[in-house]
């Protein structure tokens, strides 16, 4: 093995001509070169990419591991994104009248290593009644909203709708500051002061 | 206390006890925060830094960012940190080119094209000042860049040089002086020099000092060398973290 067992970034590995480049390497005047700090790893070329040429197999290929994908497991190495029709939960930011910003924490039944945000647009609150319904008497910032991805939206904002029975608001603060629970399909109660607050429930399970 | 005219003539030795081509300790460490993606404390002798990374991770603003990833570099100067206590402003001019030398630097040697639209944050923050603040801070953000496992072509690894002679004594023979401490920095010549790998690609170079353009070849020769040395140093400190990751792994 000409290769050492643990590379450093700018270290040569081996001949470009005798192995191909994989992740974790580039190559520098015809040598494979580690770019991360990792175990050398060396596998064989996927032949079904190039099926082309038969006669002379590839070389193999020299990638360089990053080390804390071997320490963590693979719970952790998984960065999900949200997709079309995944249904999230989501902290409600700001609001005005024409949509919510909220940052997208939970995306199916993983948490989300980065917060993402999306946007509520007031036709995607409710199924019916889509001209009555008013973001104000919806959400509020800091509830916490089951929702659906409807678009990945523009380069900002994944578009988010919570028509349906099963989401809208999971979660609300009374001004008060307690949290309230729900009492109807648009009603929140504040236990406390049994003051109530209107807001687009979501049916709890 | 005038370094060039009295002591340094007679013995040959600098305030701190150094000859002319010797380096201050270097002790660094990696993977310091548990928080961030990727981190180091370095000392280079009384000067110490502690550098954390962020990212790659998708550009907040709106209007996306480029084709490659952008690096931002931001220093933050610990009050304690230096001799007198200044209060810096976010403006001051220093901080600034020292940020856009660093930033500048490291996109050069990180593969920024493999991560599209998104941002590389480089968090410096200064305990203590005692010379080469922007060699210190270049080196321990090398090391934290490593710990994050960003791709790059090769470590950064930079020092300073200074030159023993002062303008009017125009003297030819004066020694170049390796790794200044801030007494030194502040009456003699220098400049920070940083390369790029194990040969003598020189990827950054600054000097705000004034000095003759005779002594300049042979500051950057003291330079370049330290450099190599300092390289040494910090690739012990990189291997040990290799192997006690990988025999972490074993276990």
């Amino acid at each position: 093995m000409a290769y050492p067992s643990i590379a450093i970034p700018g270290q040569p590995l081996g001949l470009s001509s005798q192995y191909a480049s994989g992740p974790g390497t580039h190559v520098q005047n015809a040598h494979i070169c580690a770019s991360i700090l990792g175990p050398v790893v060396e596998y064989a070329q996927d032949t079904k990419a190039s099926s082309g040429k038969t006669r002379d197999s590839p070389p193999p290929v020299l990638s360089v591991q990053r080390s804390a994908q071997l320490v963590s497991n693979d719970a952790a190495l998984t960065n999900v994104l949200p997709e079309v029709d995944a249904v999230v939960l989501a902290r409600v930011t700001r609001i005005n009248p024409r949509q919510a910003t909220v940052a997208i924490l939970v995306v199916g039944e993983t948490v989300c290593s980065d917060e993402f945000q999306g946007l509520i647009r007031v036709q995607d609150v409710r199924a019916t009644e889509k001209d009555k319904v008013k973001i104000f008497s919806s959400f509020r910032p800091g509830d916490i909203v089951r929702a659906q991805v409807i678009s990945l939206g523009d380069q900002s904002n994944y578009y988010l709708s919570t028509a349906g029975n099963h989401l809208g608001v999971v979660m609300a603060t009374s001004d008060g500051g307690n949290t309230m629970y729900p009492i109807s399909w648009k009603e929140f109660k504040d236990p406390v002061t049994g003051v109530t607050e209107s807001r687009k429930v979501a049916k709890p399970f | 206390m005038p370094l060039d005219t009295s002591s340094y003539s007679l013995a040959l030795l600098r305030l701190d006890g150094r000859r002319w081509n010797e380096l201050r300790r270097i002790h660094a460490q990696i993977s310091t925060q548990a928080a961030a993606d990727g981190s180091s404390y370095l000392e280079m002798g009384n000067t110490k830094v502690i550098c954390t990374i962020a990212g790659p991770a998708e550009v907040r603003r709106t209007g996306g960012g480029g084709s490659d990833a952008e690096i931002k570099v931001e220093i933050d100067i610990a009050g304690f940190s230096g001799v007198e206590r200044k209060k810096r402003t976010k403006t001051d001019k220093r901080v600034a080119e020292m940020r856009y030398t660093i930033a500048n630097a490291f996109s050069s040697s990180l593969l920024t094209h493999l991560y599209p639209r998104s941002t590389i944050q480089i968090t410096l923050h200064i305990l203590s000042q005692d010379g080469s603040l922007l060699a210190a801070c270049l080196n321990a953000a090398t090391l934290a860049l490593i710990d994050a496992g960003i791709p790059m072509t090769d470590y950064i690894v930079a020092c300073t040089a200074g030159s023993t002679s002062s303008y009017s004594s125009n003297d030819e023979s004066a020694d170049p002086l390796l790794d200044l401490n801030s007494s030194e920095e502040m009456e003699l010549p220098f400049l920070t020099v940083g390369t790029l790998g194990a040969g003598e690609k020189v990827s950054v170079l600054v000097m705000e000092t004034r000095a003759q353009i005779g002594r300049l070849e042979g500051m950057l020769a003291v330079g370049v060398d330290g450099c190599k040395q300092v390289r040494e140093i910090l690739d012990q400190v990189v291997r040990r973290h290799g192997k006690k990751l990988v025999n972490s792994i074993v276990e």
